[in-house]
This record gives structure tokens, sequence and C-alpha cells, in this order.
């Protein structure tokens, strides 16, 4: 079976119109394409840099405000200037865009305009039959970028049920000393992304100069599409310091990416001082990091994890370094704090239990839970 | 249990208290004689109004029932217009032409002194002495903007301004930030300082009675409000604060639950509003804090049910808000005004009248607010997403029989869409046309000018109203299930409710479930779009913001840093930090202040 076709949908910077772009994603990925969704009101550049790091085929832009001729000129020059411009820029503004901006807009690059009234199978149709052939592609002018189209050959050797030449990979120091990579994993709704995305915010200020790749996972079925829409809710992630990949489950159960140890282990040769890679919300009856390049496991729970015996059946709460209730603004929390805390002393390890509430700016338990994942003194020198 | 659980008890209290009365009425001899004599008594006052044919009519209509029963239904269940629950309306008389018999044939303002740059015609009561008609405008520069209305009001005694803000300003960011330069000017007026304030009302007398201002602006409202009043100030001095007169939009839940112009989390958001509420329904007496508006929510793709019940959640979550920061109903709730869509479903014809009743009940019993508080006044806007862009004539028709049905609920003033809005901003020859449909529909016919309730109360009618008021308590009582309305906003419940809908609306186009003429029904396949003419700021004119913004901030660098420490400072408190924004705003750009507010409060993390 063929690799999904992986695009990136996003809303121009001050423009707040996601209605369309919505319904457009969730048609796209009823005929299996994968859409890594950006969000509404974003930057051309945090636009471009994400189309790199998750080497999309292309970007499509969704715009109401006006500016359009300037924003997709934008994002094409900014392709351009990375070396990315293999990449292509389509996109719609309903009645917004005329003919006369159309004809400017693709003068300056732009691969397609959708006008008012095209029907969603026009356009899903019309994606699929010109960024459905699989092209030949350069190897990537930069570091990032080459890292990117690695990423994309591992993912797409396992869709095409082939595993990747795994000497590539493995001739390699399996990990670069002082890399430290992080586990999330964790029930869906308990709050993981914006949990890392906070935490971000606090590696990046703490230590200025540190630079980090995130794996995050979304689940899809084999043959299907995907909506990978971590990075619409992160706001810190959106920097040249952090690389970060959606990845979609393609059928695995787990909350992980058939692909997903070798792209880690490639990410982990990378240079990169931390490595987080987040699984999909599951049952948390396993552990789902099995490879041991995991150096800490973090499990995020929501306090409405329901009864107490629920308890029992978290296997993660065995296997877990630290655990998480976050939310702890809901009623519960206090309960779920000391039931968490009973349960963990069962396990006869040393595991720690942090109480966040991560939607909250200048949350205390994420900067407690920031510290806990710092790197070892003595891995820190070079 | 939030208020929403107290108002879903008072509206199934009430209906059973009608159904009580109405036993009761049929029962005790006593009070269905008293119903009976009330009946005749409002009868016997009902004046005679002449059509133009000669016919006369009643300026009341009333069901003919005759059994106390009945008429105790039809009192306390519906109430004549004007009065409790207001199903009928919020006022005793709307729309109609003057008695002949009273008077000169005096006409009112609609239809005669020409319309607004986007036909909006408000014709809430007779007795009104300005033009109902607001001038909206937002393009370029202030100086742009300014012209324009100086342009559109030049014939105007009254002068009622409505503006629409560019992309940047809507979300708190300065022309001058990276990344938004296109954007300056685009869709609205582009505002960064205090001086732009000043730039935009330049020649306008802001504090005459004649004058109001309405501003579309939800994020920033309470720096872009507080920069109005520094501008206010400016020209006029301070006492010029408790005269000024007009609306600013401050909808912080609909953009969470549907426009997403927000850029504070949202509880900051609330407590930002809430102080702006505060503090402007103290010290200016004529101001509307906030349109709770229910217009985007419907254009984002919800159902008309979902769009009613959530304004109306919304609306009592503000009301809520208000009453903690130890306000009394009767003190800001004349101040609260709300905004819906009405487009072609069949909720339509009965959803303003049901939100009415709904709104009264909650306000009077979940909040104890007298009778000028319980009213639930509307603007309604006909819908954008109802009209496409094939063979887009047709989107008169479509405009013309939302009218009507904006009209049958007793909208207190309504604004028509132009049809060729799917492709292009609104030209003149499809503006005034827009704006025709309103004055023939109100002047020209005589379904509304003659008798109230003309087509209120049909079997088909009443039959829409009870299944659309079971449905919008059925989605209140799943958000008070969620916690209330900030729990189920912060759940994202409304988002991914309206989404949804959204999504079936678009499949049954495409299963012709949902026919649209000329799009899946009757289509021809000729495609006829004029090409247009567009309003755009030029490079020169956006270059000329930035530049100004910056002289600006080097002119007050000084000042700036200083007011800013004690916005932060008093931001980190629980204190009303109203009167620290004011002095920020005399000296700080927009986006001086809202990053300064982020780096205390955080900024919005979006919802998916």
């Amino acid at each position: 079976m063929a690799a999904p076709i992986r695009i990136l949908t996003a809303v121009p910077i001050c423009d707040g119109h996601d209605s369309a772009i919505n319904t457009i994603n969730l048609e796209f990925i009823r005929h299996g394409i994968e859409v890594v969704y950006l969000g509404y009101h974003r930057y051309a550049e945090d636009i471009v840099r994400a189309a790199i790091q998750e080497d999309v085929r292309a970007i499509g832009i969704s715009s109401y405000n006006g500016g359009h001729v300037e924003f997709f000129a934008e994002v094409v020059r900014q392709l351009k200037k990375r070396g990315a411009n293999d990449i292509k820029v389509f996109g719609g503004g309903g009645g917004t865009i005329t003919h006369d901006d159309q004809r400017v807009m693709q003068k300056r690059g732009v691969d397609k305009i959708f006008f008012a009234g095209t029907s969603l199978t026009d356009m899903t149709q019309w994606v699929r039959d010109r960024y459905g052939k699989v092209p030949k592609r350069s190897g990537g002018k930069t570091p990032e970028m080459r890292l990117a189209r690695k990423l994309t050959e591992i993912e797409d050797s396992y869709a095409n049920g082939k595993r990747p030449k795994k000497k590539k990979i493995e001739n390699r120091k399996s990990k670069i000393e002082n890399t430290k990579v992080i586990g999330f994993t964790g029930p869906g709704g308990a709050g993981k992304t914006t949990l890392i995305d906070e935490l971000i915010l606090r590696l990046l200020h703490r230590e200025p100069k540190a630079r980090i790749a995130i794996l995050s996972h979304d689940p899809s079925v084999v043959g299907e599409g995907a909506l990978l829409g971590d990075r619409a809710t992160m706001i810190n992630s959106q920097d040249d310091r952090v690389f970060m990949r959606s990845m979609a489950t393609r059928g695995q159960a787990g909350g992980l990416s058939p692909a997903t140890e070798d792209c880690l282990r490639l990410l982990a040769q990378s240079g990169f001082d931390y490595v987080i890679i987040e699984t999909v919300g599951t049952g948390q009856e396993a552990m789902p990091f099995q490879n041991k390049l995991v150096d800490q496991t973090v499990l995020v729970m929501n306090p409405d994890y329901g009864a107490r015996l629920q308890l029992q059946k978290i296997v993660m709460l065995d296997l877990a370094d630290i655990v998480v209730v976050n939310k702890s603004d809901l009623d519960r929390a206090k309960t779920a704090m000391s039931e968490i805390e009973r349960r963990l002393e069962g396990s006869g390890r040393e595991q720690k239990l942090i109480s966040t509430v991560a939607k909250r700016h200048r949350d205390r338990g994420v900067d407690e839970l920031c510290d806990l994942l710092g790197r070892e003194p003595e891995k820190k020198k070079k | 249990m939030s208020k929403l659980g107290r108002v879903i008890e008072a509206v199934e209290k009430y209906n059973q208290h009608v159904l009580d009365e109405v036993k009761r009425a049929r029962t005790e001899k006593r009070f269905g004689k008293q119903l009976l004599d009330r009946w005749d008594e409002i009868k016997r006052n009902i004046k005679v109004g002449r059509a133009p044919t000669g016919l006369e009519l009643p300026r009341l209509a009333l069901p003919e029932i005759d059994e106390p029963g009945e008429i105790a239904r039809y009192l306390l269940g519906d109430g004549l217009p004007g009065e409790f629950p207001f199903l009928n309306g919020a006022y005793k008389e709307m729309y109609l032409e003057p008695l002949q018999e009273t008077g000169s044939y005096a006409k009112n303002g609609h239809g005669k002194n020409g319309h607004g740059k986007n036909g909006e015609t408000a014709v809430a009561k007779l007795q009104e002495t300005e033009e109902p008609t607001r001038l909206f405008s937002g393009m370029g520069l202030p100086d742009d903007t300014n012209k324009r209305f100086h342009y559109l009001g030049a014939h105007q005694r009254s002068k009622r301004l409505s503006t629409a803000f560019d992309g940047p300003t809507l979300y708190g960011i300065d022309s001058d930030a990276d990344g938004v330069f296109g954007k300056i000017g685009e869709g609205g007026v582009a505002v960064d300082t205090v001086e732009d304030m000043e730039r935009l009302y330049a020649g306008f007398d802001m504090g005459a009675p004649s004058f109001s201002a309405s501003m579309t602006i939800s994020g920033p409202a309470p720096i872009i409000m507080a920069m109005y009043i520094a501008a206010a100030k400016r020209r006029f001095g301070d006492s010029v604060v408790p005269k000024l007169r007009g609306t600013i939009q401050a909808d912080i839940f609909k953009e969470v639950q549907a426009q997403n112009e927000t850029i504070f989390p949202v509880e900051a958001s609330l407590r930002f509003l809430g102080d702006m509420m505060e503090w402007t329904t103290r010290n200016m007496p004529r101001w509307y804090p906030v349109s709770i508006s229910g217009y985007h929510i419907g254009e984002a793709g919800s159902t008309p049910v979902q769009q009613a019940a959530y304004t109306l959640s919304n609306g009592f979550a503000y009301a809520e808000m208000m009453a903690n920061c130890g306000m009394s109903a009767d003190e800001f709730g004349p101040r609260l005004s709300f905004f819906l869509d009405c487009g072609l479903d069949v909720e339509y014809i009965a959803l303003t009248r049901v939100s009415r009743r709904i709104w009264a009940i909650g306000m009077r019993d979940a909040f104890g607010a007298g009778a000028r508080a319980q009213m639930f006044k509307v603007h309604t806007q006909t819908s954008g997403r109802s009209l496409i862009a094939a063979e887009f004539r047709n989107n008169l028709t479509r405009t013309a029989a939302e009218l009507m049905l904006a009209y049958m609920n007793g909208t207190n003033s309504c604004h028509s869409n132009s049809a060729d809005e799917p492709f292009t901003t609104p030209s003149e020859e499809w503006i005034r046309l827009s704006a025709h449909g309103q004055a023939i529909l109100l002047d020209e016919s005589g379904i509304f000018k003659h008798t109230m309730n003309m087509l209120s109360g049909s079997p088909g009618m009443k039959a829409v109203e009870r299944a659309v008021e079971a449905a919008i308590l059925e989605e209140f009582r799943e958000i008070e299930r969620l916690g209330g309305v900030l729990a189920a906003v912060e759940n994202r419940y409304q988002r991914s409710q309206i989404q949804n809908a959204a999504h079936r609306y678009e499949q049954q186009i495409y299963d012709g479930t949902r026919p649209i003429i000329a799009l899946n029904k009757y289509r021809d396949g000729a495609e006829e779009m004029p090409e247009v003419e567009l309003v755009r700021t030029s490079r020169a004119k956006q270059q000329l913001q930035v530049d100004r913004l910056k002289k600006f901030k080097k002119k007050n660098a000084a000042k700036a840093g200083k007011a800013l420490d004690k916005l932060a400072a008093v931001a980190e408190t629980n204190e009303n930090c109203f009167p620290a924004l004011l002095e920020a705003a005399e000296v700080c750009s927009l986006g001086q202040i809202s990053g300064r507010l982020q780096e205390v409060v955080g900024r919005f993390r979006p919802m998916v």
C-alpha cells in the first residue's frame, strides 16, 4: 500500500476563520490524506518551519481576512529561501480572493487557488491527483530538512511494507550521550500536549541554547487519513530551536506508529538536547516505550479516571518514572492525588508524583516537573 | 449549580406555572372572571387604524379566545407585545406607522434618509428621534475611515458610527510587528494608538447626544475601550466621559466558541472584560459594554438551536459575572444586548421569539431582574452563509425571506446582506438593493405597518416554538452537566458541536438532502461572477501607519515603560485594572499593552 499523502493546512496570521478549513480537513482525512493542522492565526514563518519539519507535500492555506496576495507569496518566498520549493502551496479564500488576485498569486509561485463554490469532492480529488504521485525530491539543503526527509523515508518504508535499511541507522552509535529522551503517555484528554508545550516554554528559557525534538502521535487506521492536530494548540513550540514531527499510528495499537522506534532512534542521534515523545491517548495497559532509548517516562493522568479500582488496571503506574496528575484544579484532584499516592506505594520503586494545572500560566507544578527533567550534570559537558 | 442551572429550573417552573394557572382559570370562578374582564379591557383599548385601501384594522391582533383558561395561557405563556415574558415582542409597538387619524403622516426615518454603507436599518421604536441607520465602515488607515464616516453621515442629523477593525488590531498586534504588514488596514481600520483613535473620530462631537460609536472587537476590547475614552478626553476634557454613547462587542465566549479572535486565556479575558464592564457601567451610563453575539456562532456553522442556546447561555454567564462584581441585575441587565443570525431553516420562524422568552424568565426568576432588565434587545443580520456565488442574484430572494423571518420575530433592528457578498466586499449597487429590501418590506408592504402580531402565533409557529424551546433547554442541560458555560468552553463542547453541525451541513449539500438552488438543484452550469473593484490598502499607506506608530513609541518611550509596569502590577492583583489601563492607553500602543498583559496572564491557547 502506498504511503498516505501528508499535507499541512493553516489559516494566516490575524485570521480566525477556521470553519472552512475544519470541514476541508475532515474531507481530506476521509479520503486517506494525513493532515498536519497548524490552526488559525499563524505566521508565514511558523507555517514554513512546520511544513519543512513535517516534510509535507503541500501547504493548504485558507484565508479570509484579506492580505492574501502578500501572505501566500511570503510563504512561497520563505520556502524557496529555505530550499524547500518542492513543497507546493495551494489554498482559497471564499469570495475574498478574486481572479485577478489568483493570477498574481500564481505568478508568484502559488500552485492553485480554489474559488467559492468548489465542491469538497472536487477539491479533495484535485489534491489527491496533484500531490498523490511520489515526487522525486532532493535530500534537503539544510540539516533540518535532511532530517525531516529521512524521517519520511522511514515512515514510508513501513507504509510500503518494507522495513527501512536498518544499517543506515544502526551503524551509528545507538544514541548521543547528552541527549535526553523523555516519553509522555496517558489517557486522551489528560492534557499531555498542553503540558509538553508548557515544558518547552520553560526548557527554552532555562537552557538558552538547547535544541528540542518532539515526536507526537495521533491515531489512524491503515489506509485512512489522520488529523495531526497537536501543533494547532501548541503556542510555545513554534520556535527555530524546536523540531517537531507529527505521526499517525497507521493502524498500530499501543499509541505509537510502526515507524516510531526507528524515527526515535534517528532523532536521538541527531544532536538534540532533549527528545520528547508523546503517545496517542490510550489505555495504559502496558509500557508503550519498548526500546531502551527512553531515559525517563512520564504518565499524565486526568483526576477523573473513575473508581479507585481503575487504578489497579493501569500498568503504567508501576512503570512510569514520574506520574503527573494534571487538571488538578478539578474538584476530584485531591482525592485522585491521595489515591494515586497509595497506589504508587505498592510499586516498590522510587517514583515522583506531581500535581499540575498545565493550562494555568506560570503553574508551579509544571515548574516542578521541569526541574525533574534536567539532564544529569556529568552528561551536560560535551 | 451554576446560574444556568437556575435558569433551566426557572423556565421549567414557569411553564408549569402557566399550566397551573390555566387550570385555575377554569376552576376558580373569581380568577376566571378577572381574566375575562382584563381580556375585555385589553380589547377595548385597541385602537383602529386604516390601510391605504381604506380597510380598517386593529393596531393589535389577538387570538379569538373567550375562555378563561386560554386567556391565561396567552397572557402568561406568551404575553402581549411589550409584556412579560415578551414572546410577542420587547415593545408594545414596533414597525407600525403612526395612526392616520392622530397627527400627520410623518414617516419614520427608514427608507427616506438613505441607508448606511451596508444597509443597516433599525426600526425599534416609533418615537425614536434619531435616524435608525448605523454607518458602518472600517478600511485602511484611521484617516480613510474617518473620511468615509463623514461622507456617509453628511446628511444625517445623528451620527451613529459602527467601526470594523483590521486583523492586527483584532488580535492586539501592533502594525509594526513582524509578519503582519500585508494585513494592515485590510478588512477594517488599523488602530495602534490613542492618536489613531483621535484620527478615527476627528471632526465628530464625541460627547454629543446625537453621536454614538459602535466598535466590533472582542479580544482586546478593554484596551480599545480605554483608547476610545482616552481619545475623547484628549479632545473634550474629562467631563466628556459620562456622556459617551455607544457599544463595544467584547463577547469573549463567542470568540472562543466560534470566531477565534482571542488573545488572553479565557479566564483572564473574562477578568479584563469584567473590569471594563464594571467601570463603564458605573462611569458611562450611556454605554453598552457588551454585545452578546450569536451571529458568528451561526456563521461558523451551528444549527439555529445551538446558536440561540449558546448565545443565551453566554448572556447568562456574563450576567452572573457582573452579579459577582457586586452589581444588581437592574443595574447591568439593561446594558446587555444581543446580535443574532437569521437564516432559512425552519427554526428561524420563532428562534428570536423563544430567545426573548427564555431571557426574560431567566433574568426575572434566576437573577431577580425588573422589567427593563428582562428585555432581550436584539439586532439581527441575515445569514451570510446562506448566500452562494452561483447565480448570485438568487441571494436577493434568500435575503428577502430571511428579512421576513427576522421581522416576524420582532427584531429591534436588522441588517440585510448584499447579494454579491459571497465573492466580494459589497458594491454600491447591491448594497442599495439589500437596504431597499427592508424598506419594501416595512414601508411599502402592509405586512408589518398596520397591526402588531400580524404574523405571530400561528399553529405552526407555536409548534416550532415548543420544539425550539425544548431543544434549547436540552442544550442548557448539557452545558450545565459539563459544569456551566466556562467549563463547557474549556471542554470545547460548543466548538465541537458547532463544527459537527457545519460538517453535517456540507454533507447534506453534497448528498442533496439540503437543496441549494443553482448549487445542487436546478443548476445550469453557467457561472457568472462579475469582476469587481476592490478596496485595498496601498503599501504606502501601510508604511505610513508603521511610521506613525514608531514615532509614537519613540516619543512616549519613558512614560510607556512606567505605565506598563503599573498596569502589570495591578493585573497581578485582584483589583480592577481598568483605571491603570486608561492611563496606559494615553502613552502605550495596543501591542505594548497586550504584550505586557500576556506576560502576566499568558497567551490564549487555541482550541481546534
